[in-house]
This record gives structure tokens, sequence and C-alpha cells, in this order.
């Protein structure tokens, strides 16, 4: 046994030397977390056996085992989570493995004073994040509705011949659709910037695709807070707020949290 | 009629189900090629080659073909993401 440190995350050591250590089964399902102190960092890890975890085996696993990941990938994020109850803790990205006690010491040694920042920035505050989703349809009518020159251009198109309509319509579907990405970008940007206000950091994600999300309508913002826990509250009132207004017009909002630090807190 | 495969951009080849299946799967390639039709007859108006007749005669016949479509896709219980196939990596075909 023993060779490969699992780093689950980075806890200010103050704290992990004034509380238990919760036992908490290890990425292998039989040895259990625990801590090493390195000066004001203390790391949270487990050992694996470095034959079965070699860097060639887990990465075979990630590519062709989708129910070790996902179990894996389940566990990693449970410990992290647990873990972020306590303690502040710096997450780590699945699969962080040391080659031994040395080489986890350096790299940590030569981050502290980064390290030590993000402590300061994540403590006392909370990670949460926002998707907001929209009927694009419903948003369309509205869009095409409301606007003038799209409305004259209907009724200009309307006096055409048949077969020159056609092309026009085609034309206009798509000066719908440009109008249509104009306003939700908008819209959603005009939330995030209010949202921002109630926060002490608010970072853009990259929207996810139907086949991720698994939903009919189209995610239009994907956007993560690092929230002073003071100010969770009113950050979830005004989501309540845009969320009984603007329903009936098509758009949700999902927003989920506390997370453990993963977008303001960088350990790379 | 029976709903379209729900999991999108996945042809339906059920052997039960066979020929629902091969429906959606031509109808997914008339589809594929109605929308090249399509894109070129707009180019080529936007290009200004063509006469007010061309442009009149071409438009009534692509609208013709997309209705033609529609009544299609009711007949067999599809809707447009029943005629799209996911290509992987490289994405939706249309």
């Amino acid at each position: 046994m023993g060779g490969l440190i699992y780093l689950y995350g980075l806890i200010p050591t103050k704290e992990a030397t004034n509380q238990s250590f919760p036992t908490l089964k290890g990425f292998d399902g039989e040895g259990d977390l625990y801590t090493i102190h390195i000066g004001k960092i203390t790391a949270a890890v487990c050992d694996l056996d470095a034959e079965n975890y070699s860097e060639e085996s887990i990465k075979d696993r990630i590519n062709d085992d989708m129910e070790w990941l996902q179990e894996k990938a389940f566990h990693h994020h449970e410990t992290v989570v647990n873990l972020s109850k306590i303690f502040t803790i710096i997450p780590l990205k699945f699969c962080t493995l040391y080659k031994n006690l040395n080489s986890l010491e350096t790299a940590v040694q030569s981050k502290e004073s980064k390290l030590m920042s993000s402590f300061d920035l994540i403590s006392g505050n909370e990670e949460w994040n926002l998707k907001i989703y929209c009927d694009d349809q419903l948003l369309k009518k509205q869009v095409s509705q409301s606007n003038p020159t799209i409305e004259a251009k209907r009724e200009e198109i309307s006096q055409m011949p048949k077969g020159k309509q056609f092309f026009e319509k085609k034309k206009l579907d798509k000066l719908i659709e440009s109008q249509l990405e104009e306003e939700k970008n908008k819209i959603s940007e005009q939330i995030h910037l209010h949202l921002r206000e109630f926060a002490l950091k608010g970072n853009v994600k990259k929207n996810w695709g139907n086949d991720v999300t698994g939903r009919k309508d189209n995610m239009t913002w994907n956007g993560v807070y690092l929230i002073p826990e003071s100010k969770i509250e009113v950050f979830l009132e005004q989501l309540q707020h845009y969320e009984k207004s603007m329903q009936k017009a098509g758009w949700q909002f999902e927003a989920t949290g506390p997370w453990p630090a993963y977008h303001f807190s960088s350990f790379s | 009629m029976q709903p379209a495969n729900q999991t999108n951009g996945k042809i339906n080849l059920d052997p039960d189900n066979a020929e629902h299946g091969l429906a959606q799967l031509v109808l997914t390639v008339i589809e594929l090629l109605r929308q090249i039709v399509e894109r070129h007859a707009i180019r080529r108006v936007e290009g200004g080659t063509l006469t007010d007749e061309q442009i009149e005669n071409l438009g009534e016949a692509l609208m013709n073909l997309e209705e033609k479509m529609e009544e299609l896709k009711e007949i067999f219980g599809l809707d447009d993401d029943d005629l799209n196939i996911d290509l992987g990596p490289l994405g939706s075909l249309m």
C-alpha cells in the first residue's frame, strides 16, 4: 500500500488544528482521509496504491469506465463538500495526485502566499451558481411583436407576390433570430450586473448545450458568484423576484449552492 | 401514430418499428437536401443574377416543398429535432 497521495483540498492550518478532522473514507474506499500540515497550510489527503492508480490506468478509466468515473467524481465532490462545511477549503480538481510527500510539500510551499490570499478571499463567503434558461419560442414571439422594424417589414412582405414572400420571410426570420439572441444576452447581462452588486466577485462561464442540460429550453447564462454569507439571503430574494416577474415570459432561474469555491480559488 | 424517437439525434431502427425508423431516416436525408437547395437558392437570389420571374418561380417551388415536408413530418409524427442527426464531436447534422 502507499505510494501516491490524493489531494482533496487545502485548509488553513489554524482551522485544522482547532477542530477535529472528520472520519471520511478515501478514494479507494479502504483507507481514511488524513491531514498533512505544511506550515500555515494543511492538506486533506488519502493514500493510494501506486500500481492500481497509475496515471495511465486512471486516464483509461476516465475515458472508458463511465460507472467508475461517476462513482469517483461523486466521491470527490461529496468529500470536498463535507470538508467545506467544517473548514475554509481550497478545493482541488478531481484526481489531483502527488508521487510522494516531498512533491506535495514543494508544490504547496511554492504557492504559500497565493494560497493564503485565496483563504482570505473565500473565508466567510460562499460560491453560488446561477443558470438562466429561456424559452426561445415565447421570447421570439415577444421580440417579433414588439419590434416596429419587424412589424413594418412583415407588412411590406404581405404585399409581395408569393414566391418573393418566401425569400423575404426567410430573411426576416434571420433578423428575428439575431434580435432574439441580442435580447437574451442583454436581459441576462442586466441581471448578472445587478446580482454582482451583492457579490464580491462574479464570473461568466460557458453556457451548456441542451445535450448536457437535458432540457428543452436553452441556457442563456451560466454565472458563478462569490457572495458574503451576510448577503446570500438578499441575493436569493432578488432571484426569486426575477423568477416571479419573468416566469410567464419564458424565463427560468436555477441557483445552486453553496459550492466549494472551485471558481474563486486556484492551486494550478 | 407513435411519437418519434425522443432521444435527440438518434435514428430509431428498432426491428419491431423498422418502418417508422426508416421513414425518419429518409425524411432526414430529404430535409438535409431541401435545406441545402434552399440555402443555395437564397444565395442566388441575394447575388442579384435572377430575374423577378425566376425568383418568383423558385420561391413558390421552395415554399411548396417546405409545406410538403411539414405534412410528411405530421404524418410520421416527427418534429424538427427528430430530423437531425447527432454527429458526436462534429455537432448536429442541421
